[in-house]
């Protein structure tokens, strides 16, 4: 049998459709890694996935955080692609991040599971600028 | 392992005589593995010409479904084989989160659109969903995976002895990307085809066609060449083959294929266009031109 690895078809397709979007997106597998964002999340991070590559949770947080309102780290199992993930529910959250450049962004995100036949192959994560109101509670 | 198309044109019969030489039935295509043991791949309406080519013995025999569209499935009611009570079929293909593989099949194969009912079929016949991981037919491994096509559609690998045959009839894989520059990994079906003895691929559009048809799931030329420059077959044969395009259509597809091909650096002659009736021995180091035999 052939050596070559193969990500599942919907994270695939789920990449393409990110690699439209002009909303930060994010892509993470059945593991947790984050395996792909897009170049509206890259302007955001302010650094292209091309240059970050596949990352794991430990790195990412301290790349970017997310950091809640009192600018403390948020732990990685709350944070909703993460429960997304493992609990195959969506999930919604405001906080900061940190781009590259030390700017922090308060965003509000949803994410969504992508569960198939065959069970949960990731999950997909949409950044949208937080809304002046706020959103803490939720 | 011993291939012979039995239908190489995708989306509907078109039969007549601007057809004749590359063929008018649809999906099928018959795999025989090295102990003599025969797969069907898909069901389309050439394999009404595979079942009358079989001895009426008893027999035992799988087809491979990569999705349920209908020029894959339409020639199940006319397989001679579905009404020997001595035959025994077990029918692949992919699961749906909507509906068993018995079910979806039983849509086609009940009123009005079927005299029969699957109930009614005299063979033993069963349904399998694909499993996850590589499985054994005979002295085969085979493998399926998801590709980029309209619903639930596998592609399959085949595996006998230092033989591989890819199967990817219906595939879209640069829908929203570009294959050229995408990691491996990221390409839909890659798994399947890389380094196969023969890709058998998609090949439904020419590259002036595909504009109109994104999203259709199917590939263009560019597209199907570029799969496998980077999937590296030994050798590719260009299938599903759009009804509207005539044996002089292909023919001048058939030549632009080739010339690309050994242009980017590909062998000359390993790739081809699937012809009904054609037969290939995956044995066989010489490159003879497939034709109908």
């Amino acid at each position: 049998m052939q050596n070559a690895s193969q990500k599942p078809l919907e994270l695939i397709l789920a990449r393409n459709l990110m690699s439209a979007l002009s909303t930060p997106a994010f892509l993470v597998d059945e593991g947790g890694l984050l395996v792909f964002y897009n170049e509206a999340a890259g302007m955001l991070l302010g650094r292209r996935f091309e240059e970050l590559g596949t990352v794991g949770p430990e790195e990412w947080g301290a790349m970017f955080g997310p950091f809640d309102g009192e600018g403390e780290p948020i732990p990685y199992d709350e944070l909703p692609l993460v429960v997304a993930v493992r609990n195959g529910r969506p999930a919604h959250a405001d906080f900061e991040i940190r781009s590259a450049d030390g700017t922090r962004h308060r965003v509000e995100v949803s994410a969504l599971p992508i569960l198939t036949t065959h069970g949960s192959q990731g999950a997909i994560a949409v950044f949208w600028p937080a809304s002046t109101q706020g959103t803490e509670g939720r | 392992m011993k291939i012979k198309f039995w239908g190489t044109r995708g989306s509907v019969p078109s039969p007549g005589p601007e057809t004749i030489r590359y063929g008018g039935n649809t999906s099928c295509v018959g795999v025989t593995l090295s102990d003599g043991s025969l797969l069907a791949l898909d069901a389309g309406t050439g394999i009404r010409n595979l079942g009358l080519a079989l001895p009426a013995e008893p027999t035992r025999l799988h087809i491979l479904l990569t999705h349920l569209h209908l020029d894959h499935i339409q020639g199940l009611v006319f397989f001679a084989p579905v009404f020997r009570a001595q035959t025994e079929i077990v029918i692949w293909g992919p699961a749906s989160p909507e509906a068993s593989l018995r079910e979806r099949i039983a849509r086609y194969i009940s009123a009005p659109l079927s005299p029969v009912e699957v109930r009614e079929l005299p063979c033993d016949v069963s349904f399998r969903h694909t499993p996850e991981t590589e499985w054994e037919i005979g002295p085969a491994r085979i493998r399926a995976a998801s590709v980029a096509h309209r619903g639930p559609t596998l592609g399959y690998r085949i595996d006998d002895g230092d033989l591989s045959l890819a199967y990817i009839p219906d595939h879209e894989p640069a829908l929203g990307a570009d294959i050229e520059e995408l990691e491996e990994d990221w390409i839909s079906g890659f798994a399947l085809a890389s380094d196969a003895s023969l890709l058998i691929h998609d090949g439904q559009y020419a590259d002036a066609e595909y504009p109109n048809h994104i999203g259709w799931g199917h590939s263009s030329l560019s597209h199907s060449l570029a799969f496998a420059h980077r999937t590296g077959p030994e050798r590719t044969v260009l299938f599903h083959h759009d009804p509207l395009h005539s044996d002089e259509r292909l023919d001048a597809l058939g030549v632009e294929a080739r010339e690309r091909w050994t242009a980017a650096g590909g062998a000359p002659g390993a790739i081809e266009l699937g012809v009904e009736g054609g037969e290939l021995d995956l044995r066989t180091p010489a490159r003879r031109p497939l034709e109908a035999i």
